[in-house]
């Protein structure tokens, strides 16, 4: 459905824009960057693990392939929404892991590196934060997702 | 002609596992097979506290309450499985016993590294196994023994990104 494509990414050498993707998770907006989403596709059904890892729960089978997944909606206290629901591929430092996420299909944004402001995340790790549509948008770092947090704006 | 790599031929043996698979709280689990010596039902097994069998005593173990798993053991496949390891012997209720299988070495996963603190000692791995997850116990932690495994943060090595790291066998 939506595959980041290492070739149309931006370069990191100059930090003046980034590529987000915008995603709804509950119905609040988050971005994350392309080069952290491996794919977004339709969400099929997870299969519990039992676990003590906070939100990580359960595992998803693609194809040959199982990855963890991390329940973001419930992190946030909140429940993903429409249907049929969707899935992100974040690339974790660990290994790729499964979002589930809104129904809303996802938006590729360029934001500027200096309109990013730290963080906006609260508790979450994130890049920081940025005003897209109107809106304050978190640009979470999902490199980092259920590490502790550490805030990073790199312009 | 130079030999390089490694070229895999049919006839080259394959290094394999054994495992007895349950079924539990909806998730699956394989114990190593080495250690199974008896699977008994409910009737044969009785109510008590300890299993008798072949003129060894199995202390029953809840796994699925060490697992924190809600599991239905009133159904008619419920069995017990009686495992031994070199010095514990255990009685273990599961809701259904899949089947004993093989599994080339080389398809036991890792647990992911997202997953990072005690089930990291629960299980050695996971195979994929007739389109299930299947989970690899640790028998000594099941049986309640300590393993002399703690759990390790993993935060503590950084590791660059993995593509796939789940593809990466052996892991039994």
């Amino acid at each position: 459905m939506l595959r980041a494509a290492r070739g149309q990414q931006q370069a990191h050498g100059t930090k003046r824009s980034w590529h987000v993707v915008v995603f709804s998770v509950g119905g609040m907006k988050f971005a994350a960057r392309t080069e952290e989403v491996v794919e977004v596709s339709p969400w099929t059904e997870a299969i519990p693990v039992p676990s003590r890892t906070p939100f990580v729960k359960a595992m998803m089978k693609r194809n040959n392939h199982v990855m963890p997944v991390y329940d973001f909606a419930a992190r946030l206290s909140c429940t993903v929404q429409g249907s049929p629901l969707l899935c992100l591929v974040a690339r974790h430092l660990d290994g790729p892991l499964a979002i589930c996420i809104d129904a809303d299909v996802p938006s590729i944004e360029t934001v500027e590196g200096t309109s990013i402001r730290p963080n906006g995340g609260g508790d979450i790790e994130s890049l920081g934060s940025v005003t897209i549509g109107g809106h304050e948008v978190v640009i979470l770092a999902l490199q980092r997702l259920g590490r502790p947090t550490q805030d990073t704006v790199t312009r | 002609m130079g030999l390089r790599g490694r070229h895999n031929s049919p006839n080259m043996p394959v290094e394999t596992a054994s495992f007895l698979v349950v079924r539990l709280g909806g998730s699956y689990f394989a114990l190593p097979a080495a250690g199974v010596r008896g699977l008994l039902t409910q009737a044969e097994a009785g109510y008590e506290q300890v299993v008798t069998a072949m003129g060894t005593v199995y202390q029953l173990t809840d796994l699925a309450q060490r697992l924190s798993v809600v599991a239905d053991l009133s159904g008619p496949y419920m069995r017990m499985v009686l495992y031994s390891t070199e010095r514990i012997h255990g009685a273990i209720r599961v809701e259904q016993v899949v089947g004993l299988v093989e599994v080339a070495r080389k398809d036991c996963l890792p647990l992911p590294l997202q997953f990072q603190r005690d089930e990291r000692s629960w299980f050695g791995g996971m195979v994929l196994y007739a389109d299930l997850l299947v989970l690899i116990l640790n028998p000594l932690w099941a049986l309640g023994e300590s393993p002399g495994v703690t759990a390790v943060s993993v935060w503590q090595a950084e590791q660059p990104i993995a593509e796939t790291p789940i593809t990466v066998g052996g892991s039994c």
